[in-house]
C-alpha cells in the first residue's frame, strides 16, 4: 500500500494521488491532531445575499395542501398557505395564524375562531372565514380524494360527507356566519383541535384558482397563496423558488429573500451537494446514516426526538403468524438493544411500543423487550420445539441499505435464537406497499410519522380494517377502548384508556417495534432560526441567513429573529475556509455518550 | 572451384492454418497479451477468493471498526459495515463475470441460431427476422430490462435472460451477414450433394466457418454484459444483497463517497480495469482474426 | 430518394405501435398501481382516482383510448404528478436531456475527430498507441464510475464545480465530461479506421503525386470520406446521447428525460413511462432516417434502396 501522511497540495498530480492512495489523511497536519476550533463538514463559503438553499427531498407528487401526504410536499405547502393557526418552532404549541383569537364551549364540541382583520390572498383577493369553509369541504368531498380526510373525521357531519352518504354541504359542522368567524361543531372533543388547524389538510386553499384552473391550479402563475411565501419558480424533478409573499399578514417577519427548495431524493447527492457548499441545509432524512458516528463531532450536525418509530409489521393472517404465542416468541427473540448499539452504533434508540414519546401525560404501557429463553419457551409451546416444522417466513423490506441491514440483523437472531428458516425479500416501494396492501408478505418492515402530538395518531392505524392496518389484526376490546377514548372528555382519563389500548397491542404482537426516529440534519452554521422539535416542523418565515458568521465563532445558543436592522453589509475579506477534504480520525470514532434523554441522534428516513 | 549449391529450399514451414496465424498475429500485439494475462489473474483471484490464504471472510461485519481507510489489515479498507473490501471485490468480481459469461451465452445461442436460419433460409423468412430485429434494435432496450426486472422477480435467472436478450441483436446481424456470403461457397455445395439437411449444413458446416468473427464478438459482448449488470446494479434493479457484485460495491461507495472515497474508488477501478483488459484483448483477436482489417503500412 | 424517406416513414408507425402495445400491457401487468402510499388511500378516493384516469374501464377500452390519444401526442396529465401534463414534463425533459447530450456530442466530436486523424496519420508509432489507448480506457471506464470520480477530485475535494444539479454553466462541466467520455473514443476509433481506409485509396496517392501538401491532402480530400463511419455511427450515438443517458442523470441529478424513465416506471407512473417511451422510440428513428440521407449526401457510392 501506498504511504501515507503526505501534506496537503492543490496540484494535480497530488490529486491524482490522493485518489489512489485515498487512505491518507490530507489537510491539517498528522492523522490524529485534534482539529483547531469547531469542525464543519465541507465548504465554508457563506451564499451572497438572503438566501436559503435546502434539500426538500423527493419530488412533491404536489402541493396541494389537501391531498399532501408526505414530508416534502407538506413543507411546502406550509410555507406557500396558512392555516388558523401556526406551530411555534420551538415547543410546537399552537400560535396564533391566520385566526386572532378563538374560544370554545364549555362541552368541546363547538369552536369559534375569530380571523384576523384585513387578510388577503396573494393576488390581493380578501381571505374570510367562507374560504376555510370552502376548503374544509373539499377535503371532505369524495371527488377530491383527499387522503387525509380522516383529520376532519371529528366535524358533525362530516364522515357522512366524506363516504357520500349525503351531499348536501350544510349537513356538515361548518359555518361562516360573517367574514370573520368560523364556527366549527364537532361530533365528539378533539383536545387537540389547535394543532390539527395548523395540519396541511386543514389548510384554505383560493377558491377562484382551484376552480378555474382544476387540477393545475399549483402551477407558477395560477397558485395564490396565503402563506409566508409565493411560489415563483418551479422545474419538475429540480427546484422550487419561493419569494416573499408581499401581502402576508406578517410580512416584516420574513427575513429571506428567496428560498429554493431541491428535489433531490438520493442520499449520496443531497451529502455531496451540502460538502460542496451548494445548499446550506440538509433536511431531516438527508444524511446517510453511517456518516452519522464521523459527523457527531460537527458543528452543523443537529439531532433530536422525532414522532415516528420503526416496526415490523406481522400478517396474521398467515400460518404461522396467526398464532399468538409465535408472535410474542419473534417480539423477544428481537435484541434491540443490539440493533441499536452495533449496527446503528448507538445513534437511534432501541424501542419497544408503538407509541414514540413526547406525549404529556400519556401513561405507556411496559416496552417490549429481549428474553430469548422465555421466546423459545412460547414457540415450544406453540408447536414449533427448537424452531423444527416451523414454515420459511420472509421478511419484505424496500430497497435501501438501511432496511437491508436491519432486516439481516432480526433475520440472523431469529434463525440464532429461534431456529426458524428465515428469508429476505427486498422489492422496491411500490411493491412492498402493494404487498402489505394486499396482506401478500409474512414479516415487512414499516414505520409510522405522526401527524399530530397525541398517540391517538398511532394507535388508529391499528383498529381493525384501518386502511393503514395492513397486518390483518383485529380486535373488537381494542376498538371499543379507542371508540371510548374518541369519547372521552377527560384527557387524563382519555390517555389511561389509550395506554390501555396499547398494552392490549403491544401483548398481542401483530407489530415488533425496533427503534425510535431522530432526526438527523445538517445545517450550515449561517442559516438561523430553524430550532430541533419534535415533529421536524421548521416554519420558514422564522429563518434567517446571519451574514455576520465567521468562521471559529461559537455557535451562540439560538437567539429568536430580531427585528430587521436594515441590510448588513458583507463582512471584508470574506473567504472560504475549506475544511480539510479528507477527514479521516486515527482511530475509530469513539463511542457514544450515553444519551441524556432516552434518545440518540440518528436518521429518520421511514 | 564451384561448390554446387542446392537450390534455394522453399520457405516451406509447418502448415500455416487460419488458426495458427492468427495466434501469432496475436502474440505479437504485446496490449492482447498482456490483456489476457491480467484476465487471466483476475478471473483466478476471483474465482479462487473464498480459497485464498489470509484473506478475509467478505462477509465478516465488524460493527465497532466500521468504515475504515486502507491499511495493513485491510488493504482496500473496509465498508461501513466493517467488511473487508478487498474480499468483497474479489467475491464481487466472481459474480459480475459470471453474469458476463452466462449472459453472452445466452446471446450467442439465440443470436447464432436466429442469424444462421435468417442467412441461410434467405427469402421471405429472413426478410421478417431481420425486420424484427431491426424493430427490436429501434426499442430503448434498456427500458425493457428495467420493466422485465421491475415486473418480474429480480432472480439471478431473470437477469440472464434479461441482459443476453439485449446482446443477441447485433450477434445475430454478424451472424447472417457472415452465412450470406458463406452459403455460396462451393463447401457448402459438396455437403448438400453429400446429402446433408438444412439444419445440419447450417450448423455444422456454416456456423463453424463464422466462429472468427463472433469469437470476436463475443469477447466484446462479455464486458457489454458486465458492464450492463453493473449498470443495473448501480440503479438498484441487478443483483440484490447480500450478493454484492461489483456494480453494487460501486453504487454503495458512490453514496457515502464524501466522507469514505474508497469504497467507491477500489470496485471501480477493478471494473475499469477488466473491461480495458476484455476490450484490448477483443481488439486484439479481431485484428488477428480478420486479415482484411489489418493496417497494411502505406 | 422520395421512395427510401417514404418506405422509412412507413416503417415508423407499426415500430411505433408495437413499443405502444409493449409498454402499456407491461406496465398494466406490473404489480402496484400509481397510487400506492404508506397512508391508505380511502375507497371513495380510490375509486375516484380510477375514475378520472380511466382505470376503471375495461383494459382494451383503456387501451384503444390510450392509442387515439398517443396519435395526437396527448398524453394527458402524470399519474404520479397530476398538475402536469406528460406533454409538459416531456418537452422540458427533451430541452434539458438535448442540451446536456448536445454538449456532450460537441466534445466527443472535437475532441474524437482530431484524435483519430492523428493515430491515422501517425499509425503504428507511439502517438497511434497512445491514443488509441486513451481511447480504449475511455470506451471501458464506466460513467457511473467516472461520474463519481470526478465529483471525488472537483467538487469535493477542490470545491471548484458543483457535484450535481442543473444551474449555470459550472453545473454543465462534470455531467457532460462524464457523458462524452465514451464517445470520444468511439469517435476517434471510427476515424482512425476510416481515415485508414480512405489513406489507402488511390486517389489520395494522385493526390500526394501532384505534390499537394500533405495538410490539404487529409482535410480537404481524405477527411469527407474518412468521416463516413463516424456519420453513420452518429445516429445511434446521438440518440443514445440526447436521450440523456440514464446514469449521468442519476448521477448529476440532472432534471431530464432519463431521470423521468427511471423514476417513472419505479412509480409505476404509467402515462408518464409511455410518453417517454414512445417519444424515444420516434426521435431515434427520425435521427437515424436523417443520419442515413447525410450519409447518402456525402458518399456519391451509395445508393439509398
Amino acid at each position: 500500500m501506498l504511504s501515507c501522511g503526505m501534506r496537503r497540495s492543490p496540484t494535480w498530480i497530488a490529486l491524482a494521488f490522493a485518489l489512489v492512495s485515498s487512505g491518507c489523511t490530507l489537510g491539517g497536519g498528522a492523522p490524529g491532531t485534534p482539529p483547531r476550533g469547531p469542525r464543519y463538514f465541507g465548504s465554508l463559503r457563506p451564499p451572497r445575499g438572503d438566501v436559503l438553499r435546502f434539500i426538500n427531498g423527493g419530488e412533491p407528487e404536489t402541493i396541494d395542501p389537501a391531498l399532501v401526504s408526505g414530508q416534502p410536499d407538506g413543507r411546502l405547502a406550509r410555507a406557500l398557505f396558512e392555516g388558523l393557526t401556526t406551530p411555534d418552532p420551538r415547543t410546537l404549541e399552537p400560535r396564533p395564524g391566520q385566526a386572532a383569537r378563538w374560544e370554545t364551549s364549555a362541552d368541546g364540541l363547538s369552536w369559534t375562531f375569530h380571523l384576523r382583520a384585513g387578510l388577503a390572498w396573494s393576488d390581493g383577493a380578501p381571505l374570510t372565514a367562507r374560504d376555510f369553509v370552502w376548503s374544509w369541504l373539499r377535503v371532505l368531498r369524495p371527488a377530491t380524494a383527499a387522503r387525509n380526510a380522516g383529520l376532519l373525521a371529528a366535524i358533525a357531519g362530516a364522515e357522512d360527507f366524506n363516504r357520500g352518504v349525503t351531499s348536501d354541504p350544510a349537513r356538515v359542522g361548518l359555518d361562516a356566519p360573517d367574514d370573520t368567524t368560523l364556527v366549527v361543531r364537532l361530533a365528539r372533543p378533539v383536545p387537540y383541535l389547535l394543532h390539527l388547524t395548523s395540519c396541511p389538510t386543514l389548510l384554505p386553499v383560493p377558491r377562484r384558482a382551484v376552480e378555474r384552473w382544476g387540477a393545475a391550479w399549483t402551477l407558477p402563475g395560477h397558485i395564490v397563496s396565503n402563506g409566508a411565501f409565493a411560489l415563483d419558480r418551479w422545474r419538475q424533478n429540480d427546484r422550487f423558488e419561493l419569494v416573499p409573499n408581499p401581502r402576508y399578514r406578517d410580512r416584516a417577519r420574513v427575513r429571506l429573500a428567496r428560498v429554493v427548495a431541491y428535489s433531490v431524493d438520493d442520499l449520496n447527492t443531497a451529502a455531496n451537494l451540502y460538502k460542496a457548499g451548494r445548499v446550506d441545509w440538509n433536511t431531516s432524512g438527508y444524511v446517510p446514516a453511517s456518516f452519522v458516528p464521523w459527523l457527531r463531532g460537527d458543528a452543523d450536525f443537529r439531532s433530536a426526538p422525532f414522532q415516528a418509530v420503526y416496526f415490523y409489521s406481522l400478517n396474521v393472517t398467515r400460518r404461522p403468524l396467526d398464532d399468538v404465542r409465535v408472535r410474542r416468541a419473534l417480539n423477544l427473540a428481537v435484541d434491540r438493544e443490539a440493533i441499536a448499539r452495533d449496527l446503528l452504533k448507538g445513534t437511534r434508540a432501541p424501542w419497544g411500543r408503538l407509541t414514540p414519546q413526547g406525549y404529556p401525560g400519556y401513561p405507556p404501557p411496559p416496552p417490549l423487550g429481549h428474553d430469548p429463553a422465555r421466546a423459545r419457551a412460547l414457540l415450544a409451546e406453540a408447536g414449533y420445539p427448537g424452531g423444527r416444522g416451523f414454515p420459511r417466513i420472509s421478511i419484505l423490506f424496500s430497497t435501501s441499505e438501511d432496511h437491508r441491514r436491519i432486516a439481516e440483523a432480526v433475520q440472523a437472531m431469529w434463525t440464532r435464537t429461534l431456529g426458524i428458516p428465515v428469508e429476505l425479500r427486498n422489492m422496491e416501494w411500490g411493491s412492498t406497499l402493494q404487498a402489505t396492501t394486499a396482506l401478500d408478505y409474512d414479516v415487512a418492515r414499516r414505520s409510522w410519522i405522526g401527524d399530530y402530538l397525541d398517540p391517538g395518531t398511532f394507535l388508529d392505524i391499528m383498529r381493525g380494517g384501518d386502511g393503514n392496518n395492513r397486518t390483518g389484526w383485529s380486535d373488537p376490546r381494542y376498538d371499543r377502548l379507542l371508540a371510548e377514548a374518541a369519547a372521552e372528555r377527560d384527557p387524563a382519563r382519555r390517555l389511561a384508556l389509550l395506554g390501555a389500548a396499547e398494552s392490549l397491542l403491544l401483548a398481542d404482537g401483530p407489530v415488533v417495534p425496533i427503534y425510535h426516529y431522530s432526526t438527523v440534519e445538517l445545517l450550515k452554521p449561517w442559516v438561523r432560526g430553524v430550532w430541533s422539535n419534535a415533529l421536524d416542523l421548521h416554519p420558514l418565515e422564522d429563518v434567517w441567513i446571519d451574514h455576520s458568521w465567521r468562521p471559529g465563532a461559537r455557535l451562540a445558543a439560538e437567539r429568536g429573529p430580531g427585528p430587521v436592522a436594515g441590510r448588513v453589509a458583507p463582512p471584508p475579506g470574506r473567504r472560504a475556509v475549506r475544511a480539510p477534504w479528507l477527514r479521516m480520525p486515527a482511530a475509530a470514532p469513539a463511542p457514544a455518550p450515553a444519551p441524556v434523554t432516552a434518545f440518540a441522534p440518528g436518521e429518520d428516513r421511514p | 572451384m564451384s561448390v554446387a549449391a542446392a537450390p534455394p529450399a522453399l520457405a516451406t514451414g509447418p502448415p500455416r492454418s487460419l488458426w495458427s496465424d492468427a495466434r501469432r498475429r496475436l502474440a505479437r500485439n504485446r496490449a492482447a497479451v498482456a490483456a489476457a494475462w491480467f484476465l487471466a489473474l483476475v478471473v483466478l483471484a476471483c474465482c479462487a477468493a473464498p480459497w485464498l490464504p489470509g484473506l478475509a471472510d467478505p462477509a465478516a461485519q465488524d460493527l465497532r471498526l466500521g468504515a475504515s481507510p486502507p491499511a495493513a489489515a485491510h488493504p482496500f479498507g473496509t465498508d461501513e459495515l466493517g467488511r473487508d473490501l478487498l474480499a468483497r471485490v474479489l467475491v464481487g468480481g466472481r459474480i459480475s463475470l459470471l453474469v458476463g459469461l452466462v449472459g453472452t451465452l445466452v446471446s450467442l445461442l439465440v443470436g447464432v441460431t436466429w442469424g444462421a436460419v435468417a442467412g441461410y433460409r434467405g427469402g421471405r423468412l429472413d426478410e421478417w427476422m431481420m425486420r424484427t430485429v431491426d424493430v427490436l434494435y429501434a426499442l430503448p432496450t434498456i427500458f425493457l430490462v428495467i420493466l422485465l426486472l421491475v415486473f418480474f422477480s429480480r432472480s439471478l435467472l431473470m437477469l440472464f435472460v434479461a441482459l443476453g436478450l439485449v446482446q443477441w441483436l447485433t450477434m445475430a446481424r454478424i451472424v447472417r451477414g457472415q452465412v450470406l456470403s458463406l452459403k455460396r461457397q462451393t463447401f457448402v455445395e459438396a455437403a448438400r450433394a453429400l446429402g446433408a439437411t438444412g439444419s445440419s449444413v447450417v450448423f455444422r458446416h456454416i456456423v463453424p466457418n463464422t466462429l472468427g468473427p463472433v469469437i470476436v464478438y463475443a469477447t466484446l459482448t462479455v464486458p457489454a454484459v458486465v458492464l450492463q449488470e453493473a449498470f443495473l446494479s448501480f440503479l438498484g434493479l441487478g443483483i440484490q444483497p447480500p450478493d454484492a457484485s461489483w456494480g453494487t460495491l460501486i453504487a454503495d461507495g458512490a453514496r457515502v463517497m464524501a466522507l469514505f472515497p474508497w469504497l467507491v474508488v477500489f470496485p471501480g477501478l477493478a471494473l475499469s480495469l477488466t473491461l480495458l483488459a476484455f476490450n484490448f484483448l477483443g481488439d486484439g483477436l479481431r485484428d488477428a482474426l480478420d486479415p482484411q482489417d489489418r493496417q497494411q503500412a502505406r | 430518394m422520395t421512395r427510401f424517406v417514404l418506405r422509412r416513414l412507413l416503417l415508423f408507425v407499426p415500430t411505433l405501435w408495437v413499443i405502444a402495445t409493449l409498454t402499456f400491457f407491461l406496465l398494466r401487468l406490473a404489480p402496484g398501481g400509481p397510487f400506492n402510499a404508506e397512508r391508505d388511500i380511502p375507497a371513495t378516493a380510490r375509486a375516484a382516482l380510477a375514475r378520472q384516469y380511466g382505470l376503471d374501464r375495461p383494459l382494451a377500452e383503456q387501451y384503444l383510448t390510450f392509442l387515439a390519444h398517443a396519435a395526437r401526442l396527448d398524453f394527458g396529465p402524470s399519474y404520479k404528478f397530476p398538475a402536469r401534463q406528460v406533454r409538459t414534463i416531456l418537452l422540458e425533459g427533451f430541452r434539458v436531456s438535448a442540451e446536456l447530450g448536445g454538449w456532450a456530442l460537441l466534445v466527443a466530436l472535437l475532441a474524437g475527430i482530431p484524435l483519430g486523424v492523428i493515430a491515422a496519420l501517425r499509425q503504428n508509432t507511439a502517438a497511434d498507441a497512445a491514443v488509441m489507448g486513451v481511447a480504449l480506457a475511455g470506451v471501458s471506464i464506466p460513467n457511473f464510475v467516472l461520474g463519481p470520480l470526478l465529483v471525488l477530485a472537483f467538487s469535493l475535494g477542490l470545491y471548484w464545480l458543483p457535484p450535481a444539479l442543473w444551474e449555470g454553466p459550472s453545473s454543465r462541466v462534470l455531467p457532460v465530461l462524464t457523458l462524452a467520455a465514451a464517445y470520444v473514443a468511439y469517435v476517434a476509433r471510427l476515424t482512425r479506421a476510416g481515415m485508414l481506409e480512405v489513406l489507402r485509396q488511390d486517389f489520395i496517392r494522385t493526390a500526394r503525386a501532384k505534390g499537394l501538401p500533405e495538410r490539404a491532402v487529409v482535410l480537404r480530400h481524405a477527411l469527407r470520406l474518412g468521416l463516413l463511419p463516424v456519420v453513420s455511427y452518429l445516429g445511434p450515438a446521438a440518440a443514445a446521447i440526447i436521450m440523456g443517458s440514464l446514469v449521468v442523470e442519476q448521477v448529476f441529478a440532472v432534471p431530464g428525460l432519463g431521470r423521468y424513465l427511471v423514476n417513472g416506471a419505479f412509480n409505476r407512473d404509467y402515462t408518464l413511462v409511455m410518453g417517454v417511451v414512445l417519444f424515444y422510440a420516434a426521435f431515434l428513428m427520425a435521427f437515424n432516417l436523417i443520419v442515413d440521407l447525410a450519409y447518402a449526401w456525402l458518399d456519391p457510392r451509395v445508393e439509398l434502396d
